[in-house]
């Protein structure tokens, strides 16, 4: 439409302009000795919840501490690669379900969570999504500095499992904890890793009344993190 | 013509919105002070991010090309448009194309800029806004009164009479039930709406990620559930590496609400990829001139378009903290609208602009991105000024008062002689004995100044004979 016009303003706007460079070096980014601590620390002022699995096999009983406190008994989990790269056992009852568009969820007699998880799946559609009470995904990266996740959507995973739900369960492997966002976009490069990532840092919040903190406004009201090995 | 003294004058006699506002923006100035207290480098950073946009706006047509590119690659369509008319028949051709009779949509102060939302309603789409904020505002039929709390200016009690009488909820006042209210309303509009629409914060040239910042999670919505996408942005927000937000991010958070981060940051590569599960299957970035093309071409008034929108600005100015966001009658309040306004419109449109500020300094030393708001408030009251002085009809009274003024200064025998003049007829002025002058003619400046009673002897006549005395 007005491509050239605009383009032409610009380029007339700016034509005599000396240009400095661009600063090469960043401004330093702070660096934790116990960044797990720091990140446990940042997430908790946040308002999320922190769980540290990192030394035992408590994964299932942190699991039903969780379905205890959101009054439910179903995960619904976004991808195989949750299972495989957690190292949490895991039989189908559908073996096709991962390879469809499928949601997969485990359900939990009386909030107790077991190993082997045994799968179900329902349609992926929008109706299903916002009935999904919590679900779980795992974090390429968590960032200590602001106790912060990042969420990437990958091949065969979507936008809104994490989203939609009132409560949301992120796994992050201690190795891919990174001191702050330096690291992180460092490591990264943006647009490889799909079409939406989201640096996600605690509950959905809003202060737009009186400044007055209210979590869960849009996103999940509950938000756990737990730190396996 | 925006006239600031009739909204202002409003403002300083509505005592509930001197109340409300009060304390909100006490809040508001600890949160980003004890923030920004706990960088030890922020100095660093806020040079850093002055450069950066520096050299990106001397270089904006580069960094722009490289920018689309990135998003074309990725699957995402550019439009690139000179003004709000076209940006509207844009969106509204497209929705009416796809049949979409409503658009979900995150808060963005480029909307407000172009007028959206009236503009959608004129072409019979519903303009839903999603951030609680913006949807109180929406309700209110009002228009934003912060960059960053839109809705800052009203008590709970307010919004839940606005809520009782608009969407019927019982009357309370817990902040929870309200915002629980919204939530189930929005999420009802979220799962139907086929078209959403976004601001952008930072769109990153060398990658093609387009950057939202929010704490809600409604962008997050309005850029995920519906078919299609279209994210609105100016053509000053670029910058050039993915590795600067670091700094912008941390600056722009801490700047605004005192947060460390916000809950969402969200970055996005385009529409939704093949194996991807869900996302909108088409992504425009609408590119918007609107007049900062025109703010480009002074190599000094650039600056104005280093802007990252944080409002902090806003909080610490003393005019904005007594008369409000109402007052500006413009999109952009504060500091930064008094600055931006002028140069988007024109010096006849927003002659009081430039003066609605003590040029105290503040804004500048709160600016993450270092804007010499005090320089350009300056610059432009010359700009008013010597239009004024264009026009034919023009009496430089201004002018002929201060060579007086200089003329009487500048000797010592001419001041005292002033000083025994006004002495001698400060009677008449008076307003009442031995309290303060008024000058009839000056009452414009007299009205809401002192100006004390001269005493009987100057200091020199007081001090002569004692010093012959010694």
């Amino acid at each position: 439409m007005s491509r050239a016009v605009v383009l032409e303003k610009i380029r007339r706007a700016c034509a005599a302009s000396a240009t400095a460079g661009l600063p090469d070096e960043l401004p330093e980014f702070p660096s934790y000795e116990d960044a797990a601590s720091k990140f446990r620390d940042e997430l908790e002022a946040t308002g999320g919840v922190f769980f540290d699995a990192r030394s035992s096999d408590e994964l299932p009983e942190i699991l039903s501490q969780i379905l205890e406190r959101t009054g439910t008994t179903e995960f619904y989990w976004e991808s195989e690669e949750v299972f495989q790269k957690s190292a949490i056992p895991y039989r189908l009852r559908d073996p096709e379900a991962f390879s469809r568009p499928h949601l997969v969820f485990s359900y939990h007699f009386k909030g107790k969570v077991e190993f082997p998880l045994v799968l179900n799946f329902k349609p992926y559609d929008r109706a299903t999504l916002a009935a999904v009470p919590v679900s779980v995904s795992r974090a390429p990266y968590g960032i200590a500095e602001t106790g912060t996740i990042v969420h990437s959507v990958t091949p065969g995973t979507g936008r809104l499992l994490s989203v939609l739900p009132e409560a949301h369960v992120v796994l992050l492997s201690e190795k891919n904890l990174l001191m702050n966002s330096v690291e992180f976009l460092d490591r990264t490069q943006l647009g490889e890793l799909g079409s939406a990532l989201t640096l996600v840092t605690g509950p959905s919040r809003t202060a737009d009344i009186e400044k007055t903190l209210v979590l869960g406004v849009h996103g999940p009201r509950q938000w756990y993190v737990v730190l396996t090995s | 013509m925006i006239r600031i003294r009739l909204g202002a004058a409003s403002a300083l006699d509505n005592p509930q919105l001197q109340k409300n506002m009060s304390a909100v923006i006490r809040t508001a100035l600890h949160s980003r002070d004890n923030s920004v207290a706990e960088v030890a480098n922020w100095e660093t950073l806020r040079q850093y991010a002055h450069d950066v946009k520096e050299h990106t706006l001397a270089r904006l047509d580069s960094y722009l090309k490289q920018l689309e590119k990135r998003v074309v690659e990725q699957g995402g369509k550019v439009v690139w448009v000179e003004n709000g008319e076209e940006a509207l028949s844009f969106i509204t051709r497209l929705a009416h194309e796809k049949n979409m009779t409503k658009v979900v949509k995150s808060k963005t102060m480029l909307g407000e800029e172009i007028h959206l939302n009236k503009g959608l309603e004129a072409a019979h789409i519903e303009p839903v806004e999603t951030d609680l904020g913006e949807y109180i505002i929406q309700l209110a039929k009002e228009t934003p009164f912060h960059i960053i709390a839109p809705a800052l200016h009203k008590s709970r009690q307010e919004v839940s009479d606005l809520f009782t009488e608009k969407v019927n909820m019982p009357p309370t006042d817990d902040v929870q039930q309200i915002t629980a209210t919204a939530r189930r309303i929005l999420r009802a509009h979220f799962l139907t709406a086929r078209l959403g629409i976004t601001g952008v914060n930072f769109g990153v040239a060398a990658t093609g990620t387009l950057v939202v910042v929010e704490n809600e999670g409604n962008a997050r919505l309005s850029a995920s559930v519906p078919e299609v996408h279209i994210a609105l942005m100016g053509i000053e927000k670029v910058i050039p590496r993915a590795a600067d937000l670091s700094v912008f991010l941390k600056l722009l958070t801490r700047s605004a609400t005192g947060q460390k981060i916000t809950s969402y940051v969200n970055f996005i590569n385009g529409p939704r990829r093949p194996e991807e599960l869900d996302g909108p299957a088409e992504f425009y970035l609408v590119l918007i001139d609107n007049g900062r093309s025109k703010i480009l071409a002074d190599s000094f008034l650039r600056q104005t378009l280093a802007c990252i929108r944080c409002g902090a600005c806003l909080n610490v100015c003393p005019v904005y903290q007594r008369i409000g966001g109402h007052a500006y009658g413009s999109t952009y309040p504060g500091p930064i609208g008094a600055i931006l306004t002028p140069q988007l419109l024109s010096e006849e449109e927003a002659p009081e602009h430039p003066y609605a500020s003590s040029l105290c300094g503040a804004c500048y030393e709160t600016c993450p991105v270092k804007i010499e708001i005090p320089h350009i408030l300056l610059k432009l009251r010359e700009r008013v000024q010597r239009k004024k002085n264009d026009k034919a009809s023009h009496i430089p009274l201004e002018k002929w008062s201060m060579q007086i003024w200089a003329w009487g200064m500048s000797s010592s025998r001419r001041f005292a002689w002033f000083a025994r003049l006004m002495r001698a007829a400060q009677g008449w002025f008076l307003k009442e004995k031995g309290s303060r002058i008024e000058l009839p003619v000056l009452n414009g400046w007299t009205r809401h100044r002192d100006l004390p009673t001269i005493p009987k002897k100057s200091f020199r006549e007081v001090f002569k004979p004692e010093e012959k005395g010694n």
